[in-house]
């Protein structure tokens, strides 16, 4: 018996989902007849199950191919930098607990407040060309590195604000490990780093993994950020899709790219379930 | 100092006696002057206290007298104010755990839910980095000990928790230390099963003939299994005797009240009188107050609550004193006259015992 919620995500994202695919498929009747009515540039079907022109068209396009690469890149990278720093932080709040790792800790969350857009236009102002940075060089007669509009531009963006959220879960997961458990490895034997890797990290792993999941695929559907932040081209998909369904009018290939997109989320959800389920084994159930 | 776990003629239990008979010598731990104060409240005050080699040492107290940080700085995860920790001759005070010769049973094990059974005992010789051949065998050797390597493989979380307590004794034990550490570490079990494994680590301690000092509310669990208990109050040690002495020779007023129980009088009370005596406390154990029909005080009785195996029964006598008495066998009921004979009473003056 299907419960409520359940029908509610079937009717309001299960359905589109199914259409969107059989669009991307070139069914271009029955509800998805508005759209296809003005869109370009669409690959029709035939077939009773359609055609994979769109697909075709898309993957072999050397810029979307370049623009998934970035993509992947700047969600691995970003996601990794996230993670270390967010570790840092927790496990520095852990390990001595003074008024400076508390001080740190509230810092890290403070990009939760502020908005994505205004967060990334105040990143953009700090690293342009005519930013606050490379003022501050040239007050002193320096050439200062240009961030803005460039890819690692937005990887400072996406770890400016993805960074909270990962402080918050690692450092939760990390002080739920009991002192005891981390007495007992220094009683053991054990100094400060490889009670870390032995005994923290390992007993926090759910939560570092959920923190890795979410902070991945935030970032690999990002808009605002690589939008505002990063340049016109090579770009993230976020952006690519954008501009296929808005400014070229080519909902169909924003769609493949979409789909492209959603499963590769879905792989790191894919981590998320196996971590989660390593976990109740883990507890005996 | 190694000590072979598998060998009882090598590590012979030593006798109680020979263990007091030289306290001063250089092997077993050593505490001298102790002090630690935490957020401006002395917690251990100037402590002093020698275990010999091979003897099993109680810290017996009440909640917040200071036992737990004592252990602690014993173990190192405390660093007293003042005060040295000497383990078989050596100066640890400065030394941060790890590098201590003392292993630690935690109140609740503190195993590592994410490594199995063996791998919880082996981690302490990994860390020592010993050839893997050794660690197997060492761990087979320490788990057969503990009668648990049926549950080498499985998980912390699947197993009791008496097998939890013997797997977290193992990891202890595992890496033969110079002192056991052990912090209330039955306070996690049921009644019955407290009883066994109260004696399974009595019977290995004195097989191995390992230093330990264990912290305990439990004044059963204190007199079962040490040969000395300190008394702990207020971050002093009020005394430390063996047993059997500090239950029928107590020095202070609050060893008197705090193992057993006893009968508490303002005022010189002797077997046949009752005078006052500013500042004197008379202190009696109930089963020195003997109940009998035919001579004695006269007094009432005024209640009766029966234990199972003996009956306690509450008489005020006619000078308007109430008593406490442990009575075996037939119990008098509630306005019964009966006669109270008393036995030994001890006098405390400002908590110290003076006659």
């Amino acid at each position: 018996m299907a419960s409520p919620p359940l029908l509610l995500v079937a009717a309001f994202t299960g359905f589109p989902i199914v259409l969107a695919v059989a669009y991307s498929l070139g069914h271009t009747g029955g509800l998805n007849q508005t759209t296809a009515l003005i869109a370009q540039h669409q690959h029709i079907t035939d077939e009773w199950w359609g055609t994979l022109g769109a697909y075709r068209e898309v993957l072999t396009n050397p810029r979307f191919r370049r623009d998934l690469g970035v993509t992947v890149m700047v969600t691995v990278v970003s996601t990794s930098i996230v993670l270390v720093l967010a570790l840092i932080i927790a496990l520095y709040l852990r390990l001595t607990g003074g008024w400076a790792a508390k001080l740190l800790t509230v810092l890290a969350i403070v990009p939760q407040f502020i908005p994505v857009v205004i967060a990334s236009w105040s990143v953009l102002m700090f690293y342009a060309p005519d930013g606050f940075l490379r003022s501050v060089f040239a007050q002193a007669g320096l050439e200062g590195p240009t961030f803005g509009y460039t890819v690692s531009g937005v990887v400072i963006a996406q770890v400016w604000c993805s960074l909270p959220f990962a402080v918050l879960m690692c450092a939760s997961g990390v002080q739920a490990v009991p002192d005891a458990l981390i007495d007992a490895a220094r009683d053991a034997g054990a100094g400060l780093v490889r009670t870390t890797f032995s005994v923290i990290l390992p007993m926090a792993f759910v939560p570092i993994v959920i923190a890795a999941t979410f902070t991945g695929i935030g970032i690999i559907g990002s808009f605002t950020v690589p939008y505002f932040t990063g340049p016109n081209a090579p770009t993230m998909l976020g952006v690519d899709m954008a501009n296929y369904f808005t400014a070229y009018n080519m909902p169909q290939q924003s769609i493949v790219m979409a789909v492209v997109v959603f499963g590769a989320a879905s792989l790191i959800a894919l981590a998320y379930i196996w971590a989660n389920f390593r976990s109740s084994k883990e507890a005996g159930a | 100092m190694t000590i072979p776990l598998n060998d009882p003629t090598a590590a012979a239990a030593p006798h109680p006696d020979a263990v007091q008979a030289d306290p001063m010598q250089a092997d077993g731990l050593r505490l001298d002057g102790l002090h630690k104060e935490l957020g401006g409240r002395t917690i251990v005050d100037d402590l002093s206290l020698h275990v010999a080699a091979g003897e099993l040492v109680c810290l017996l107290g009440p909640s917040g007298c200071g036992k737990t940080t004592t252990l602690r700085m014993i173990a190192g995860f405390l660093e007293p104010d003042r005060g040295a920790v000497v383990v078989s001759g050596r100066d640890v005070t400065h030394l941060p755990p790890e590098r201590r010769p003392s292993a630690m049973v935690f109140q609740n094990y503190a195993l590592w839910p994410h490594m199995t059974v063996a791998k919880n005992v082996a981690f302490p010789l990994k860390l020592a980095k010993r050839p893997r051949s050794e660690v197997n065998e060492r761990v087979d050797r320490v788990l057969q000990l503990v009668n648990l390597l049926h549950h080498k493989d499985s998980r912390p979380g699947r197993i009791s928790g008496g097998e939890q307590q013997r797997t977290a004794l193992a990891r202890a034990l595992v890496q033969e230390p110079a002192v056991l550490l052990l912090d209330e570490p039955l306070s996690n079990l049921d009644a019955k099963l407290r009883v066994r494994v109260r004696e399974d680590i009595r019977e290995i301690q004195q097989r191995l003939g390992i230093t330990t000092v264990m912290v305990t509310h439990d004044q059963d669990e204190a007199m079962a299994m040490s040969d000395r208990v300190a008394v702990m109050n207020d971050g002093r040690i009020e005394q430390v005797s063996a047993p059997r002495e500090l239950y029928s020779n107590p020095r202070t007023e609050f060893v008197a009240s705090f193992v057993g129980s006893v009968n508490k009088v303002p005022g010189r009370l002797t077997p046949s009188t009752l005078s006052a005596d500013d500042g004197l406390t008379s202190a009696v154990r109930p089963e020195s107050v003997r109940l009998d029909a035919d001579g004695g005080r006269p007094a009432r009785v005024t209640r009766v609550t029966p234990h199972g195996h003996f009956t306690e029964v509450r008489v005020s006598l006619d000078e308007g004193v109430d008593l406490v008495s442990y009575v075996t066998g037939a119990a008098p009921e509630v306005d019964d006259r009966v006669g109270v004979e008393l036995g030994e009473v001890w006098y405390f003056r400002e908590g110290e015992r003076v006659e």
